[in-house]
């Protein structure tokens, strides 16, 4: 739930360096440019999320994913977003799906580990 | 209107990195009425293509005006006035409006009464009837 409005804003600072990353060397933002777009931002992620849930509804969905985001994000006009945006859900999926493995592996390993100690614990109540 | 060409937004390899904070990204999310549930993914997805909005707004409006010329100060006009132009920019349009003087805003005040006398209708249509 939005408590104050401020919960809506995103962070000055952050903005501030995306909108850097933007634009040629040396040319500077003013204050008044900076939060326009900061609001502009959560505007547009309104936008979308509205736009991507009616979407999902129409499909009898109840939870968007990121395909209709993608859809969305087309059907709005920003289709220059898709390419980028595909390439980064890959490396996400990546990322996530490694994260998951490595859990495994480190559960599978612990569990080996405290099935040796057990062993060698028991093998050593077995000679006493 | 004229469409000012779409530019490619700004050359990055792709990432799972996320500069802006999820969480806020979520609450804005939330605040959109019945929005489900968010998963970890979409959350990723809306963080990112904000991102994305943030660099293409700031470098389409910059182009406009500028050109790729350094060095120069992005100004809220050059804002509304992208705004103004884009056809993909136009839910932006109460949001980053054109500034206009006060002897304007009364002269259309003006205007608007001599001539609106006859479209008074306040049309707010906001009947959504199903579901």
């Amino acid at each position: 739930m939005v408590e104050r409005i401020e919960d809506l804003n995103l962070p000055n600072a952050v903005i501030g360096r995306l909108i850097k990353e933007a634009l040629p060397e040396s040319a500077s933002v003013s204050k008044e440019a900076r939060a326009a777009i900061a609001r502009a931002a959560s505007v547009f992620a309104i936008f979308v999320t509205s736009s991507s849930t009616a979407l999902a509804h129409k499909q009898n969905h109840k939870t968007i994913t990121a395909k209709d985001i993608l859809q969305t994000l087309t059907e709005l006009d920003f289709e220059s977003f898709v390419p980028s945006l595909t390439q980064d859900l890959e490396v996400y999926r990546k990322m996530v799906k490694d994260k998951k493995e490595s859990k495994a592996s480190k559960k599978d390993s612990s569990t080996t580990e405290n099935a040796n100690a057990i062993a060698t614990a028991a093998a050593e109540v077995a000679a006493e | 209107m004229m469409e000012p060409k779409t530019q490619p937004p700004v050359e990055r390899p792709p990432s799972a990195e996320t500069f802006l904070p999820s969480s806020r990204v979520r609450t804005i999310m939330k605040s959109s009425m019945d929005t489900g549930l968010i998963t970890n993914e979409v959350l990723f997805m809306m963080t990112k293509c904000t991102e994305l909005f943030v660099r293409h707004l700031a470098g389409a409006a910059y182009t406009e005006a500028f050109h790729q010329r350094p060095g120069e100060t992005l100004k809220y006009e050059h804002l509304s006035q992208l705004v103004n132009k884009s056809k993909n920019l136009e839910f932006l349009l109460q949001i980053v409006p054109e500034k206009i003087r006060v002897h304007e805003f009364k002269e259309m005040l003006r205007l608007n009464r001599s001539a609106g006398s006859d479209d008074d209708e306040e049309s707010e249509s906001g009947s959504e009837s199903d579901e």
